[in-house]
């Protein structure tokens, strides 16, 4: 026998329901969500690399920042 | 309010759904990912489960995991360039506090050296003013000068403060609650102060870390371009499950800053130092650049004044920072409710002052951080969605190998990025479920923000009767 009678239910839906196209869609949008998170949180857990601690800067103190003028840093 | 400020929500809202709808598109055109029948294995040889080795294809993991990480190095970059250029600019009229003017204008001049004069806008604190002003006599640099802002109070706040030896200065007429307050105090405060006489503002629900101000007057110290130096808040202990989420969240913010080498998103209202020149020049700069009213400090129509502030400072150049060792305790709320009134605040009030700015270059990174929180609305309840969906059709419990791998790097992330926290931290965040439903409630506020702001929804905020009385009075000494 075959028909819906056969078809293996789920609470509520259709075991079938799953491997419908709008279901498939929905899959691959969470999957795809759900790794670019994956990869945020990878580079959370992961120790910070600042590059511009590497480089050569020309970016360092000419003068003084401090409130004393005659400081000489 | 207007018509942009009412947009706000929907331009944000509508900018997260475009990019999800675009996704979801670029998905449909490519067929979506086949289904197929689930096997059977057995765990430990013991305990028999349906399992289903279905997986995204490696291109699909690797478009993914490219996009995420171009997204926020992009943000982070754009965010960079910015604030170098704001650092280097020489434009007196449109920054005039950008550090490259502020060091022409102090070069070779001492104005002394730095103090701290501390304002506590307080109405009816009696409970725990006394514990605010003792904190800070416990600090490691005392502050030269407390002034307690005695807003509307009908409770002992003002005699608790005039007994511990500290200052208390009275509100007169005053319907703008805490920025209306400060704005008072500032406007007799700020001719009077110098260079460094710095000012400091701090909630009266606060307690600082006992080094906050001596680390704050050092950084003052050696930088005179530093404008501004915010507090890095940690929940306090207690409050059951609901405090320990907030005290989660608040620990995973101060590591990102941390991380970020202490630049600013706000300077927080609970605790931030400010040069008076950063002060005058916002006040002088309200009602021309900046909305406002002009002489105004704060501007009273934010529901977020300290957000606020920092926008407005950020857009006159200034420079700031928040320490790792500038740490204050801040009160957490021990209510589902009461959090729900916290955060919506907080939400509408980041969300019309970026209406009130619009989109400028000093505004760039929190207009990409609600179209962040806006995306992941999207993403965590199309996932919750799939879940639902999945329990519904399902006759047996499958279980997802890849899927269930990608859960537990998540209770790692979860777990690590509030190590320091604590253990109860630890183990909430490799729980992953409860902070999950915390993210889900933070959400709902968020969309509650959106629809709050579209529809010009005015909240109703408590308006405190006026008092009658004026000036600032001196302590009684024992």
């Amino acid at each position: 026998m075959s028909g819906p009678l056969t078809q293996a239910w789920g609470l509520l839906l259709p075991q079938s329901f799953l491997g419908s196209p709008v279901f498939a869609v929905l899959a691959a949008f969470v999957a795809i969500n759900t790794v670019m998170y994956l990869a945020l949180a990878i580079a959370k857990i992961l120790p910070k690399v600042y590059l511009s601690d590497h480089l050569p800067n020309g970016n360092r103190r000419s003068e003084t920042r401090s409130i004393h003028p005659d400081r000489t840093r | 309010m207007g018509r942009f400020q009412r947009a706000v929500g929907v331009v944000i809202l509508g900018t997260a759904g475009l990019g999800a709808l675009l996704l979801w598109i670029a998905i449909r055109s490519n067929g979506g990912a086949a289904a197929h029948a689930p096997r059977r294995g057995f765990v430990f040889g013991v305990w028999e489960v349906l399992y289903d080795t279905q997986a995204p294809s490696s291109r699909v993991l690797l478009i993914a995991t490219g996009m995420a990480l171009l997204f926020a190095a992009g943000v982070a970059l754009l965010e960079r360039r910015i604030a170098t250029r704001a650092r280097r600019s020489e434009d007196l009229h449109r920054l005039p506090l950008a550090p490259r003017i502020v060091m022409a204008e102090t070069r070779g001049i001492y104005h002394g050296p730095v103090n701290v004069t501390v304002l506590v806008p307080a109405h009816n604190e009696a409970a725990c003013i006394g514990d605010t002003i003792r904190s800070l006599q416990a600090q490691s640099h005392s502050p030269e000068r407390v002034v307690v802002v005695a807003d509307n109070c009908s409770d002992a706040t003002e005699s608790i403060a005039l007994a511990l030896g500290v200052e208390v200065f009275r509100t007169v007429e005053n319907t703008r609650k805490k920025a209306g307050a400060l704005n008072q105090v500032l406007r007799e405060l700020l001719p009077v102060q110098d260079e460094n006489d710095l000012v400091m503002v701090m909630d009266a629900d606060t307690t600082l870390d006992p080094g906050f101000l001596e680390a704050a007057v050092r950084r003052m110290t050696a930088d005179r371009a530093l404008m501004a130096i915010g507090g890095l808040f940690h929940g306090e202990a207690g409050k059951g499950l609901l405090g320990q989420l907030q005290r989660n969240e608040y620990a995973r913010y101060a590591r990102e800053m941390k991380r970020r080498r202490g630049r600013v998103f706000v300077l927080t209202g609970t605790a931030s130092l400010f040069r008076p020149r950063a002060l005058r020049a916002v006040a002088a700069e309200r009602g021309h650049s900046l909305p406002g009213v002009p002489g105004d400090v704060y501007d009273t129509i934010a529901l977020t004044e300290d957000n606020e502030l920092t926008l407005a400072l950020k857009s006159l150049g200034g420079l700031m920072i928040s320490p790792p060792d500038c740490t204050v305790v801040t009160e957490v709320m021990a209510t589902w409710k009461a959090l729900w009134v916290q955060r919506l605040r907080w939400q509408r009030g980041a969300l019309e002052n970026l209406g009130a700015y619009g989109l400028t270059p000093q505004t760039f990174r929190y207009w990409a951080q609600q179209l962040g929180i806006g995306y992941g609305v999207i993403a965590l309840s199309t996932y919750l969605l799939l879940m639902v969906l999945m329990v519904l059709s399902l006759d047996h419990w499958v279980w997802f190998p890849f899927w269930v791998g990608i859960g537990a790097v998540f209770a790692v992330e979860r777990t690590v990025t509030v190590w320091r926290a604590g253990p109860q931290a630890r183990l909430l965040g490799a729980m992953l479920f409860p902070e999950l439903v915390y993210s889900m409630f933070l959400d709902i506020v968020y969309v509650k923000g959106i629809i709050d702001i579209s529809f010009a929804r005015t909240a109703h905020w408590e308006h405190k009767a006026p008092a009658p009385a004026a000036q600032i009075q001196e302590p009684e000494r024992a």
